[in-house]
């Protein structure tokens, strides 16, 4: 009896708890959200509570528009380019913490720190401030050294060079997560190993690859999986820093087109269809990576 | 000739130091710039910001923004409901988590790697697509307006990663010091409490971080749960100021720079325990 409540009883009561919070507050809601995609949902029919099942008419319209393929493919550039971009420079940044001295290393860390630390409305906020185009620094910097040319320099004129600054918050952002946690399971590889390659005669690159990475490598691959879900579906970095003209410069990955067709045109079937077709694609993106995650127990921190 | 040899190599090894410290120091200089920008634009006064050239230093140090700031309607107000409702979220959502990650570790449990998979699954769910379905279910339980449904849905939120997380954190821990224990007489909740509970502290706090931030920053589900004035939240209350100031930007930044003090102060009390914790355990597979 003892024994039987402390192997199956036990661990299920603790997992309890969260069991019950993930089906109640955020299972449910899925659930609601997967049905709402079968439905007509406009504000009317929500307001009145009105159900109208339209099976997959939502889906239909979806894959006969122009816009899901557009922001489709705007989001698939946009996550291999902040998510490529933040591993890159995250890992580099984390091996440059090797090699520098104590100091260097503290301060990199703190302004790492105050980088991550921000909170994402006010660095959407200071961001829209430092590229602004009359009294912005970043143009004031631009002309002293001898562009000219961006002097009253519009940086969310165009899609791409909106896609630009939104990229470089994101990644300046998201750098620090990644480069501090590199840096901790780098700091776990046995010293050893780096003197048997050096006796070895291995250069640093080799080493990095033939040593360094292979072990590393659970955590890196976790990063990046992460990476890739929060980027898919960034919203509000984009949403503020446009200041809500996201839909007029066409800078609508899925995440803000789903906002703007489920709250701006309230068509929230539609909106919802949107969502469970990101899924999917995510799903379908990072499945492999996540079995294996899973399976081989390697699903570090 | 061999000594020649390392002369030579040992002044190439200086040479390669220096640009790494160059690196370094350029990095930082990137990194910190917006912050720095921020915290020096909310120290001057406005007509010294809008002008055509920016000065790099608040040459005219005035309090001024951050005294209206502050004095605009409902900014300590809101700071409280933040403060109550991160807090509240982040200490709930670290003891749920911490009792799933050890349930999936430390036991054999039947349906442990597909729970795993949901909830990671769950996560990859957007947001704002959860907006009006979670409006609707705490509409229904009466929770609008109110604490515990703005506290029920971060914790809801946060948790998915927060029980990766910690579970990276407690397989990194020798399950050989809880059967010593339980040798030693203590039971399975015991040894859970006294051994596993201190030594994954520093798991803890690196997780409770994320899910502060994740909380503090939230604008989405704040600003369509409460909707009463004296309930919002920070974030809320900064948009406000975003849309109906126009081009306050001293105004704007000194209340970024309130924003974004509190998480700053809690970073920096943490953090030596966070990097050393941060993935401790994940090398080991």
């Amino acid at each position: 009896m003892r024994r039987l409540f402390q192997r199956q009883l036990l661990p299920f009561l603790l997992l309890l708890p969260a069991l019950v919070l993930v089906g109640l507050v955020l299972g449910y809601p899925i659930v609601q959200l997967v049905a709402t995609s079968f439905q007509q949902l406009g504000l009317f029919e929500l307001l009145s509570h009105h159900v109208i099942w339209t099976g997959f008419s939502n889906y239909k319209t979806l894959f006969t528009g122009d816009q899901f393929f557009d922001s489709l493919e705007q989001t698939i550039f946009f996550v291999l380019a902040t998510v490529g971009l933040t591993m890159l420079i995250g890992t580099g940044v984390a091996l440059l913490m090797n090699r520098v001295g104590n100091t260097l290393r503290v301060a990199m860390t703190v302004a790492m720190l105050l980088a991550w630390a921000m909170p994402s409305v006010a660095a959407s906020t200071v961001w829209q401030w430092l590229f602004e185009s009359e009294w912005g620094v970043v143009n004031y910097v631009l002309v002293q050294l001898g562009f000219s040319g961006y002097s009253g320099h519009d940086w969310f004129a165009s899609q791409m060079s909106a896609y630009g600054v939104i990229t470089a918050m994101i990644v300046w952002q998201a750098i620090p997560f990644v480069a501090l946690s590199m840096f901790a399971a780098l700091t776990m590889v046995p010293r050893d190993l780096f003197e048997a390659a050096a006796v070895d005669g291995a250069t640093p690159s080799t080493t990095f690859r033939q040593v360094t990475f292979p072990i590393v490598r659970p955590i890196f691959m976790l990063l990046t999986v992460f990476s890739i879900i929060w980027n898919s579906n960034v919203f509000s970095q984009v949403w503020f820093l446009t200041g809500g003209r996201a839909e007029v410069l066409n800078v609508q990955p899925l995440g803000v087109w789903q906002y703007i067709v489920a709250f701006s045109s309230n068509e929230y079937g539609l909106g919802a269809a949107v969502a469970v077709v990101s899924v999917l694609l995510l799903l379908l993106a990072t499945g492999y990576y996540i079995r294996r995650m899973v399976r081989t127990g390697m699903a570090p921190a | 000739m061999t000594a020649r040899m390392a002369g030579a190599r040992s002044s190439h090894q200086r040479r390669m130091t220096w640009l790494w410290r160059a690196v370094a120091v350029a990095f930082i200089a990137i990194t910190v710039f917006p912050v720095y920008w921020m915290v020096n634009s909310s120290f001057e006064p406005n007509g010294q910001i809008t002008s055509l050239t920016p000065s790099f230093f608040p040459v005219h140090f005035t309090f001024q923004n951050f005294v209206s700031a502050v004095n605009r309607p409902y900014f300590w107000t809101d700071a409280r409901n933040s403060l109550i409702v991160v807090v509240s979220a982040v200490i709930l959502v670290l003891v749920v988590a911490f009792l799933a990650a050890t349930a999936v570790t430390r036991f054999q449990l039947r349906g442990a790697r597909s729970f795993l998979v949901l909830i990671l699954v769950v996560q990859m769910v957007p947001t704002t697509a959860l907006v009006i379905p979670m409006f609707l279910i705490l509409d229904k339980a009466k929770l609008i307006d109110s604490f515990p449904g703005l506290i029920l849905t971060y914790v809801a939120l946060t948790l998915p990663f927060t029980i990766w997380m910690l579970r990276g954190f407690v397989r990194g821990i020798p399950i050989d010091l809880e059967e010593a224990a339980l040798v030693d007489g203590c039971n399975r909740l015991g040894a859970f409490r006294r051994i596993l509970f201190p030594l994954v502290l520093p798991g803890l706090i690196s997780t409770g971080v994320f899910a502060f931030i994740t909380a503090w920053n939230d604008f989405l589900f704040a600003n369509v749960i409460m909707q009463q004035q004296y309930r919002q939240t920070l974030p809320v209350w900064l948009f406000g100021f975003v849309t109906n100031t126009g081009i306050d930007y001293g105004g704007l930044m000194a209340s970024c720079t309130l924003f974004a003090l509190p998480v700053v102060i809690f970073f920096m009390i943490v953090q030596r325990r966070m990097i050393s914790g941060l993935t401790a355990g994940a090398v080991k597979g």
